[in-house]
């Protein structure tokens, strides 16, 4: 089987044995979208790179850790950058103010002012379930999550940046979740 | 709140990465305790994760591989580059190391043969010396007949053995050149590994004149020498030059590496000596300074990494 046949799984599992193929094939198969998350979390075209960059030297070094059968492997890198990226915006002070630049408005998942936005999202297969999931939460749900997702922010600095009380974006962020966990297993 | 309730709250904004410290070491402790949790916390985890399908790709800058495996080298982990050369280096041993097996084998074999060889010549005496006739399936042959019979049976064998000598002779002579080769192959391998071990830094600078600009530093630690190569460097004033220092975690303030001339593209490519020796790991900057250097940066640092 050729390289570009294998899944992300047999990549990340073969570039845990030293395989170097494996990774840069893992790295052109990831990286795009790696970037696109952390350049939304960052507002920071520099600080995204050097996460991008930071992240993939621990993904080689991690890989091997990986089990294919607790987690799909992209998720698992997915985990490994938005941690890094959390923790660079811990560093730089950030994670309790919001960034000027990031407005609620700017954060809608699969949104960008690219024409080939949808088309993008509408070619990744596991990207229309997570989308239809996430369509099935209430309004105000599905924003939180979004929002959260993206920004990396404490649930205070949500609250007061969203105008909603503590409390409220504590139980919309454990119901949905709870929700869209249920709904990706394929449950209703 | 039950407790059920608020550990899933915290679960669910921990996937989040909302929690503050003090929560998320609750959670962290819980966990620990608590199989059922620990479950629903990894779960939680990778339904959030699952939102990155969501993401509009964005292709990162092109030379991001180069910069990740020059991070890589630069921080001692065994990156692609470096861990081919050791795979590489193995193989080479493993394969010397084969041959030689292999020609201790032949050697053997020589020796195996050569006294079967001699032994077919002990048994040749004998017949030389014949004291009774033969009988042979009830045929009786002269003395004559028989010895020139096992002289010629005695023959044929003896040039056979002397063919399958000459033939191990040759894979010998042919191992043995495989074994110089590989041990040239195998010492080629380790200066490549040798030189794999250079600190390769890349520096970038958040100055907005710098953005462009590119710097990239090769660091020999055990000769505490190296050479940087700059592009698309802005002009400075007549009265100032660039200077290039070593930052050493050993030491207060960072070592001039000397003045760097660029040329009218903003290019240069130059070996450097820092003015004292560096003996921790070391960072490289750029600062514009007055014309000549000055022994302690009194101007911005304008590019800093790795």
């Amino acid at each position: 089987m050729s390289q570009s046949e294998l899944s992300e799984e047999d990549l990340l599992q073969r570039a845990g044995r030293g395989d170097s193929r494996a990774f840069d094939q893992l790295y052109d198969r990831m990286a795009p979208r790696l970037f696109g998350l952390l350049r939304q979390m960052l507002h920071d075209e520099r600080e995204a790179e050097d996460i991008l960059q930071d992240g993939f030297v621990q993904l080689w070094e991690r890989a091997s850790t990986f089990e294919a059968e607790r987690s799909k492997a992209f998720t698992w890198a997915v985990m490994l950058f938005r941690h890094k990226a959390i923790d660079r915006m811990r560093m730089l002070g950030r994670r309790n103010r919001l960034v000027e630049s990031a407005v609620l408005e700017q954060t809608i998942l699969g949104a960008s002012s690219h024409a080939s936005a949808d088309d993008e999202v509408q070619a990744n297969e596991r990207g229309v379930v997570v989308r239809e999931a996430l369509n099935e939460l209430p309004k105000e749900q599905r924003q939180l999550i979004e929002f959260a997702f993206l920004k990396g922010l404490t649930h205070h600095v949500i609250a007061e940046s969203m105008g909603i009380p503590l409390g409220t974006v504590k139980t919309n962020i454990r119901r949905g979740l709870l929700r869209l966990r249920d709904l990706l297993k394929g449950g209703a | 709140m039950m407790d059920q309730e608020r550990f899933e709250e915290l679960a669910a904004m921990n996937a989040l990465g909302m929690l503050e410290n003090d929560e998320k070491r609750a959670l962290d402790g819980a966990v620990a305790r608590d199989k059922e949790l620990r479950t629903l916390t990894t779960e939680l985890e990778q339904t959030t994760a699952e939102l990155a399908y969501l993401i509009v790709p964005v292709e990162p800058p092109a030379n991001m591989k180069k910069r990740i495996r020059a991070k890589m080298r630069a921080t001692g982990v065994k990156g692609a580059g470096v861990s081919r050369g050791v795979v590489i280096g193995g193989i080479g041993w493993a394969l010397a190391a084969s041959f030689a097996v292999a020609s201790v084998w032949l050697w053997r074999e020589q020796a195996g043969l050569t006294q079967q060889l001699a032994a077919a010549s002990r048994a040749m005496a004998p017949v030389n010396n014949p004291a009774t006739p033969v009988v042979d399936d009830g045929k009786t042959r002269t003395l004559e007949e028989e010895l020139k019979k096992r002289r010629d049976e005695f023959e044929a064998q003896k040039q056979a053995l002397m063919t399958k000598i000459e033939s191990l002779h040759k894979q010998e002579t042919d191992a043995s050149a495989q074994i110089a080769k590989l041990t040239a192959e195998v010492a080629a391998l380790k200066e490549q590994e040798q030189q794999s071990q250079l600190q390769i830094a890349t520096l970038q600078s958040k100055v907005w004149e710098y953005r462009r600009s590119e710097m990239l530093v090769v660091w020999d630690q055990k000769r505490s020498q190296g050479v940087v190569v700059l592009d698309k460097m802005p002009k400075v004033e007549s009265d100032q030059d660039y200077q290039l220092w070593v930052v050493d975690p050993n030491k207060p303030d960072p070592v001039s590496a000397g003045v760097v001339t660029v040329d009218a593209k903003g290019s240069v490519k130059t070996s450097f000596k820092p003015v004292e020796s560096v003996t921790g790991e070391a960072k490289f900057a750029l600062s514009v300074e007055k014309k000549g250097g000055v022994p302690k940066s009194e101007g911005q640092l304008l590019m800093v990494g790795p």
